[in-house]
C-alpha cells in the first residue's frame, strides 16, 4: 500500500497536469464538505443589490436577486458532487458485479446478461435519462443518481467480463476452484483485485459522465429547479436573459467555469492513474 | 455472410421491440400514471361522459384505458408497427408521426454532417500526431484536445450563442432557416439553412474531434510498431506510402467500430444543442414535449431517436465487412482451417461519456 502511494506521488510529480488535476479535485471536495459551514445564502434577496460588479463583499458580483455569485457557487458544489459520486458508485458496483459474475459463471446467465448489456449500450442514454426524469420528476439525490446510472453500467460490465474470462484460465483461478472456495471468495478475493485498476479509472470517468448528464437535466429544466447548484444557476441566468445583456455575464460564466475546471481535473487525474496501473505506458 | 447479416438484423429488431415496450410501460405503469392524469383532467372539465373521455384518451395514446393491460400493450405495438404514434397534446390536431417526420431530417442532417466533420478532422489530426510523436506540436495539441474532450457540449453551445450571435451577431440566433424565405431547392433557402447550421454543427464538432484524434493517435502508434510496417520500411517504401496504405488503413479499423457507438452519444447531445439553438429537430421536440407534459410526443421522439441510432449501427455493421473482410468470413487467410468467428465487439468501452 505504501509503495502504491509512493508510485502515485512519483507519477503525479512527473506529470504536472495530472498533479494539477489531483489538487483541484481535493479543493472541490473540501469546498463541497466544508463550504456550506462558512457561507450562507439569504433566503430573500435585495432587489437593490442586483447585478453588482465584483467587490470585496461579493468577489464575483451578484445575480438578479442580489445574492453573491461566489456564495452560490460554493453552496452549489455539494449537490453536484454528491449526485455525481453516488451515480458513479451505483454504475461501478452494478457494472463490476455483473461483469465478474457473467465472466466467471458463463452459460445462460452470461447469454441473458450480455443481451441486456447490448440493449443498454445501444439505447442513447441521455434521451432515456431525460424521459425517465420527466416521468418520475424527483429532486431526491438518491433517485437522481439512480436515474443517471440507468445505462452507464453496461460498458463497464462488458469490459470487466472480458477481463474475467481471460483471468478464468490462469493458474491461481484453477487453484482456487480445486480448493473448493465459495463463489463469494473467488469473485471478491481472486477476480476483483485483478480488474481493480480498470475499475478505478472508470469510476473517475463515471463521475464526469454523471455530472455532465446531471447539469444537463437542470439546464433543460427537466429535473425540478429547487435549491442551488451550478446547473440551476446557468438555467436561471439564461432564462433571466443573461444571453442578451452583458450585465450578468459573470452569473452565466462562473458556474460554467466551475464545471469545466472540475471535468478537466478529473480527466487529467484519471490519465495519471492510467499510467500508474499500466506498466507499458509507464516505461516511456 | 448471410448468417452475419441475419444476426445483425435480428439484434436490431429485438432492440427496437424492447425500446417500444419500455416506452409503453413507462407511460402506463410509472408512478403518477399519465393516462389516469389525463382521464382525471378531462373528467374535471365536466360535460363529458365516461365514454367520451375514453375516446379522447384513445385518440391521444392510441389505447383504451379501460381494457386490460396486456390488450393495451398489443394494441400499442400494433399501432407503432403501422407508424401511428397517437396525437400530440401540445400541438393540437397534429399527429405525432407528422411532427416527427418533419423534425427527423433536421436532426439527421446536423448530426450526420457534424459526425463526418469531427471524424475527418480528428483522424487527420491524430495521424499527424502519431507521425510526429515527440514534436512540440503534438504535445500542445494533446493538451488542447484532452481539455476540449472534457468540456460538455452544451457549454460550448452556450458560449457560441453568447459570443457569436448576441454580442457580435455574426450568425443568426436560432431556427433552421430564416422566416419568409421560400422553402425549396433555391439558393436563398439553402444558404440560409447553411448559415443557421454552422453553429450547431460547430458545437458538436469542437467537442467531438478531440476524441477521434486521441483514439487515432493511440491506434496509429500501436500499428507503427507492427512487424509488417518494419518490413515495409526495410523494403525502402516511401514514408508517405507507409503512412497511408500500411498504417492509415489498418489503424482506421477500430475507429469504424467506434463510429457506431458515438452515434448514440451524438443523438443524445442533439437534445441540448437543438434546444439551445431552437433547431427544429427531434431533440428539440423531445424537450418541448417534456416541458408541456405531452407524453405521446415524448415517447414518439424517444422511440424514433433510438430507432435512428439502431438503424445507423446496423448500417455500420453491414458496411464493416467491406472494410475488413475478416469479420464476415473468419476463415479467409487461414486456408482450410475452420476457426471460431472473431467477435468485433470485444473492445474496451470508449473513454468518457459513459452516461450518455
Amino acid at each position: 500500500m505504501r509503495e502504491f502511494f509512493r508510485d502515485l506521488w512519483r507519477i503525479l510529480w512527473a506529470d504536472k497536469s495530472a498533479l494539477t488535476g489531483a489538487v483541484l479535485i481535493v479543493c472541490y471536495v473540501l469546498v463541497a464538505i466544508f463550504g456550506p459551514l462558512f457561507v450562507h445564502l439569504s433566503s430573500f434577496g435585495h432587489q437593490s443589490a442586483a447585478y453588482l460588479t465584483p467587490s470585496w463583499h461579493h468577489p464575483l458580483g451578484t445575480d438578479s436577486l442580489g445574492q453573491g455569485i461566489a456564495t452560490e457557487l460554493i453552496v452549489g458544489t455539494r449537490p453536484i458532487m454528491e449526485v455525481g459520486l453516488l451515480a458513479a458508485i451505483i454504475t461501478t458496483f452494478v457494472g463490476v458485479a455483473i461483469g465478474l459474475l457473467t465472466g466467471y459463471l458463463g452459460g445462460w446467465v452470461d447469454i441473458v446478461a450480455m443481451r441486456i448489456v447490448d440493449i443498454a449500450l445501444t439505447i442513447p442514454g441521455l434521451p432515456l435519462i431525460i424521459v425517465i426524469a420527466a416521468v418520475i420528476h424527483s429532486s431526491n439525490p438518491f433517485v437522481l443518481a439512480a436515474i443517471l446510472s440507468v445505462t452507464g453500467w453496461a460498458g463497464l460490465a462488458r469490459a470487466v467480463r472480458s477481463q474475467a474470462i481471460s483471468l478464468r484460465t490462469i493458474d491461481f483461478m484453477a487453484a482456487a476452484r480445486i480448493q473448493g472456495l465459495p463463489l463469494r471468495n473467488i469473485v471478491g478475493r481472486q477476480l476483483l483485485p485483478n480488474v481493480g485498476p480498470y475499475v478505478a479509472i472508470h469510476f473517475l470517468l463515471g463521475i464526469t459522465g454523471a455530472i455532465y448528464a446531471e447539469v444537463g437535466l437542470f439546464l433543460l429544466g427537466v429535473a425540478p429547479l429547487s435549491g442551488t447548484n451550478w446547473g440551476i444557476m446557468i438555467n436561471l441566468a439564461m432564462s433571466q436573459g443573461a444571453l442578451y445583456t452583458t450585465k450578468s455575464m459573470l452569473y452565466l460564466l462562473c458556474p460554467m467555469a466551475a464545471i469545466v475546471i472540475l471535468q478537466v481535473a478529473f480527466v487529467f487525474f484519471s490519465r495519471a492513474l492510467d499510467s500508474l496501473f499500466n506498466p507499458r505506458l509507464r516505461v516511456q | 455472410m448471410i448468417s452475419y447479416v441475419g444476426k445483425r438484423v435480428a439484434t436490431a429488431v429485438f432492440i427496437i421491440f424492447v425500446v417500444v415496450s419500455l416506452s409503453f410501460f413507462m407511460v402506463r405503469l410509472m408512478p403518477g400514471n399519465v393516462m389516469e392524469f389525463l382521464e382525471n383532467q378531462l373528467a374535471r372539465q365536466g360535460d363529458l361522459t365516461t365514454q367520451q373521455i375514453q375516446q379522447q384518451v384513445n385518440a391521444i395514446y392510441g389505447v383504451l384505458p379501460s381494457a386490460p393491460v396486456w390488450r393495451q400493450y398489443l394494441e400499442y405495438i400494433g399501432h407503432i408497427c403501422q407508424g401511428n404514434f397517437g396525437t400530440s397534446i401540445s400541438h393540437p390536431g397534429q399527429s405525432v408521426a407528422h411532427i416527427i417526420a418533419n423534425a427527423l431530417p433536421w436532426t439527421i442532417f446536423s448530426v450526420g454532417v457534424s459526425l463526418i466533420v469531427s471524424f475527418v478532422v480528428g483522424i487527420a489530426v491524430g495521424t499527424v500526431m502519431a507521425a510526429a510523436q515527440a514534436s512540440r506540436f503534438t504535445k500542445f495539441i494533446t493538451l488542447v484536445v484532452s481539455f476540449l474532450s472534457a468540456v460538455p457540449n452544451y457549454l460550448i453551445a452556450i458560449l457560441l450563442i453568447y459570443f457569436l450571435t448576441d454580442t457580435h451577431r455574426l450568425f443568426p440566433q436560432g431556427g433552421a432557416y430564416e422566416a419568409g424565405v421560400p422553402i425549396g431547392w433555391n439558393l436563398p433557402f439553402l444558404s440560409s439553412v447553411v448559415r443557421h447550421s454552422v453553429l450547431p454543427i460547430a458545437s458538436y464538432a469542437i467537442v467531438g474531434f478531440g476524441g477521434w484524434a486521441l483514439q487515432m493517435k493511440g491506434s496509429a502508434i500501436s500499428t507503427l510498431g507492427a512487424e509488417y510496417v518494419r518490413v515495409a520500411e526495410a523494403r525502402g517504401l516511401g514514408r508517405r506510402r507507409i503512412m497511408q496504405s500500411y498504417v492509415g488503413r489498418n489503424s482506421l479499423l477500430p475507429q469504424v467500430t467506434l463510429l457506431a457507438l458515438s452515434l448514440g452519444f451524438m443523438f443524445g447531445g442533439s437534445v441540448f444543442i437543438e434546444q439551445f439553438f431552437n433547431y427544429p429537430g427531434i431533440g428539440y421536440y423531445l424537450i418541448s414535449a417534456v416541458n408541456s407534459r405531452d407524453y405521446s410526443l415524448m415517447m414518439g421522439c424517444f422511440v424514433l431517436i433510438t430507432v435512428s441510432v439502431v438503424f445507423s449501427n446496423l448500417i455500420v455493421d453491414l458496411l464493416y465487412p467491406l472494410i475488413d473482410p475478416r469479420i464476415a468470413r473468419p476463415s479467409v487467410g487461414r486456408k482450410g482451417r475452420p476457426s471460431a468467428p472473431r467477435e468485433i465487439e470485444e473492445q474496451p468501452a470508449p473513454v468518457g461519456g459513459t452516461m450518455a
